[in-house]
């Protein structure tokens, strides 16, 4: 009883450290220049914007990038779904539910055009999602002519911002997603396809429905990520020449501390807890208005550092835990 | 007999051929000839018919495609400009680099392009040498080059010159949008810097004039960090790249962001200063109702310096944009009737050769029924605020008249000229 008691406090700590560790360092780094993280409603709508944003856009990335498909696509998806949903809601005066459900479907659409474009024409994804990107980027600018769309005037449509609407969309996302890909039938072809293609296929699993169907459903999610962004600000601002893959980089980051959070738990709550860790470090950046060139800095830092520690994590383990030290003492 | 013709006939071809060479200019290198040319042409007044069958190509360099200003250009040229004149405007991609320049540049020069007209800044230098080498015209539109970079080019044949909002206009501009409100009795104030951060001049120098206006309203030893007039000013911002918070006399500058992030924290920087308490006014170099009107509170005014968009018309509408300090799309008819000029053999020079250099302003509208007003001619197609007939006056004008035409570019000038 004790023992599996160790082992739950032991595993809740791993889960945790990254998320707390990350909150008390950029609480402290707060608390030292005399600033309050959390001070206005604004502060919180930040912070579970940017959670709810990134946790969606890494749950899109990894679902195609752990199968081997890079998809430089889904920013572009994102881009186009939230000009056609915001496009059609401002002018036809149709409410923000109404806008969140066009997102998504157009999302839906735009990434199984993406999957069936890649099962089609055979071509390595990373240059099948750059065409897709251009052409959709082309396709937002041509509909907007280039115009990009800007309903700031419209309150309707701006209303959506608020704390309960972030926490609902996190969880019904994490619940929707962690419900399709460990609860049905596409969920485990996923991860059979994943872990060995060819026993995978052998064994009947169908792999090109079930490789439209990821794209697909990080099209849907694509389309959420779109319509948070422009109810954000009220304006969908144009992207050309792959303007629109900085989104998914973005994403890279809680994707790496989702995967190590993911030893300890289900994957998908490691995403969320790596989307919030990058959550406290936007909210830090604004809160100390830090300079862009040193945030980009810091997050390149703390990425390359944390790939570090993933790909030497025994090495430095022994290191910090003087682990071999220990065991030559033991054996003397 | 024959002799004799042969001497009549072969001395009244030599008179005839020293006659051809026998002005004084005839001194002069061969080189520096067209430029006397020119600088003849524009004493005398006189310029030589332009031969307009042929149809001329045009290249265009843009360093930006979306956004509102840059599409209003683009709009006149190709949907008003393109079908006036016997030309074909040539668009470049969007430019992220000087490299890209020199590659636009060689591409237009392959395509047969007789003049390049550069709404990209990264290397003006490098692309005035460029067309230089290439004897391709080359002009500047909606910028001007720095006196040091004029003193240096101005003189070069293939530089037609430059036609748009100089620096000192740009600093105008920031200044007159803070004293707008500073008249009022404003006193909390914050600044969207936009482009500072990367060093954008034009930005700096509006940014530049909101202070100074904030300097003088401060009352005595107001300062902003230790600058009290406009150089000063203007080299602090240069040495930060950036613009600080604080008291300005008893004026406060109470928040500032720069760059165009677009990620989560720049948005969240713009909310917590749009949300700034007692906040007034934000006085945005660039776009303000875009970043900043859902964010802010009731009752603050939101100032910008863009074009004249149908985004900004409803942003007025919805009290979110009080001020709009705007180009209009056709400020730029007139830089392609001195580049079609030097394409046809008749470019505009001074009293001395040089090259154009002419300042150009803004519109600014302070309400919706003022913006209308200012949209309804910017955004026609049929008859835009400079139309064929105007510029048509431009085709055989000489320096001043130039000059004359372009300085009078505020709306009510432009409508009593029609």
């Amino acid at each position: 009883m004790n023992t599996n008691n160790n082992n739950i406090f032991t595993r809740i700590v791993k889960i945790a450290v990254i998320p707390v560790g990350t909150f008390l360092i950029v609480f402290l780094l707060c608390s030292l220049k005399g600033v309050k993280l959390f001070e206005t409603t604004g502060n919180w709508i930040l912070f579970f914007r940017a959670a709810a944003s990134v946790m969606l856009v890494t749950f899109a990335l990894s679902l195609n990038l752990n199968s081997g498909r890079f998809d430089f696509s889904i920013g572009s998806v994102a881009l186009l779904s939230s000009v056609i949903s915001a496009s059609i809601c401002n002018s036809a005066g149709l409410s923000t539910p109404v806008m969140l459900a066009v997102s998504m479907l157009a999302g839906t659409l735009f990434g199984m055009l993406s999957g069936a474009v890649y099962v089609i024409v055979k071509l390595p994804p990373i240059i099948v999602s750059l065409g897709v990107a251009l052409f959709y980027e082309g396709l937002a600018f041509s509909i907007t002519k280039g115009y990009g769309v800007s309903f700031v005037a419209n309150k309707e449509l701006t209303s959506f911002p608020s704390v309960v609407n972030y926490l609902l969309v996190i969880g019904i996302g994490l619940i929707v997603f962690i419900f399709l890909f460990d609860y049905t039938q596409f969920g485990y072809d996923y991860k059979a396809l994943m872990s060995g293609q060819k026993v995978a296929v052998n064994t009947g699993i169908r792999e090109i429905p079930n490789a439209i169907g990821c794209y697909t459903i990080s099209g849907a999610l694509m389309g959420v990520v779109g319509f948070i962004s422009a109810t954000n600000t009220g304006t969908i601002q144009m992207a050309l020449n792959f303007g629109s893959i900085g989104t998914m980089f973005t994403a890279f980051l809680p994707m790496f501390i989702g995967g190590f959070i993911g030893r300890f738990c289900n994957e998908k709550i490691g995403y969320l807890l790596g989307a919030v860790t990058t959550a406290f470090i936007s909210l830090m950046y604004a809160r100390l208005n830090v300079d862009s060139s040193i945030q980009q800095i810091v997050t390149a830092l703390i990425l390359v550092g944390f790939l570090i520690y993933l790909n030497n994590e025994n090495k430095i383990l022994e290191l910090v835990t003087l682990k071999n030290y220990i065991n030559r003492r033991k054996n003397q | 007999m024959k002799k004799v013709w042969a001497i009549i006939l072969s001395t009244a071809m030599t008179i005839s051929l020293l006659a051809g060479c026998g002005s004084k200019e005839n001194s002069e290198p061969a080189d520096a000839g067209s430029q006397q040319e020119t600088q003849e042409q524009a004493e005398s007044n006189e310029v030589a018919e332009l031969d307009m069958s042929q149809k001329v190509k045009m290249g265009v360099l843009v360093s930006d495609a979306t956004t509102a200003e840059a599409l209003a250009f683009r709009s006149y040229y190709t949907e008003y400009i393109q079908n006036q004149y016997n030309v074909e405007l040539v668009y470049s991609d969007e430019l992220t680099d000087a490299a890209g320049e020199t590659s636009a540049i060689d591409t237009f020069i392959t395509n047969n392009c007789k003049a390049i007209i550069s709404f990209s800044s990264f290397d003006r230098a490098a692309q005035l040498e460029q067309c230089e080498d290439a004897g391709v015209y080359y002009a500047v539109a909606t910028g001007t080059l720095t006196a040091e970079e004029y003193e240096t080019y101005k003189g070069y044949e293939h530089y037609v010159g430059a036609i748009g909002p100089s620096l000192d206009i740009e600093f105008e501009t920031g200044y007159q949008m803070a004293k707008y409100y500073l008249d009022q009795g404003k006193t909390n104030f914050a600044i969207f810097g936009g482009a500072i951060p990367y060093y954008t001049e034009m930005h700096i120098y509006r940014a530049a004039g909101m202070l100074t206006a904030m300097v003088e309203a401060g009352g005595e030893g107001a300062s902003y960090k230790g600058a009290t007039d406009k150089d000063a000013i203007i080299g602090q911002i240069f040495a930060d790249g950036a613009v600080e918070t604080g008291a300005i006399g008893s004026i406060n500058l109470a928040g500032y962001v720069g760059g165009y992030d677009m990620d989560d924290a720049w948005f969240g920087k713009c909310a917590q200063m749009a949300q700034t308490p007692d906040l007034e006014v934000i006085l945005a170099v660039g776009n303000g109702s875009d970043f900043f009107g859902t964010a802010a509170g009731e009752g603050v005014k939101i100032a910008s310096v863009d074009a004249y968009a149908s985004s900004y018309g409803e942003a007025m509408e919805a009290g979110m944009l009080d001020y709009l300090a705007g180009k209009f799309s056709a400020s730029i008819g007139p830089v392609f009737i001195a580049s079609y000029r030097a394409a046809l053999g008749s470019p505009v020079r001074d009293g001395e050769g040089n090259a154009l250099a002419l300042s150009q302003g803004y519109w600014v509208a302070t309400s919706a029924e003022e913006f209308n007003t200012y949209f309804a001619v910017d955004s026609s197609v049929e008859a835009p605020a400079y139309t064929k007939e105007m510029l048509d006056t431009l085709l055989t004008a000489d320096y001043e008249a130039f000059e004359k035409f372009v300085s009078q570019y505020s709306f009510e000038e432009i409508q009593a000229m029609k």
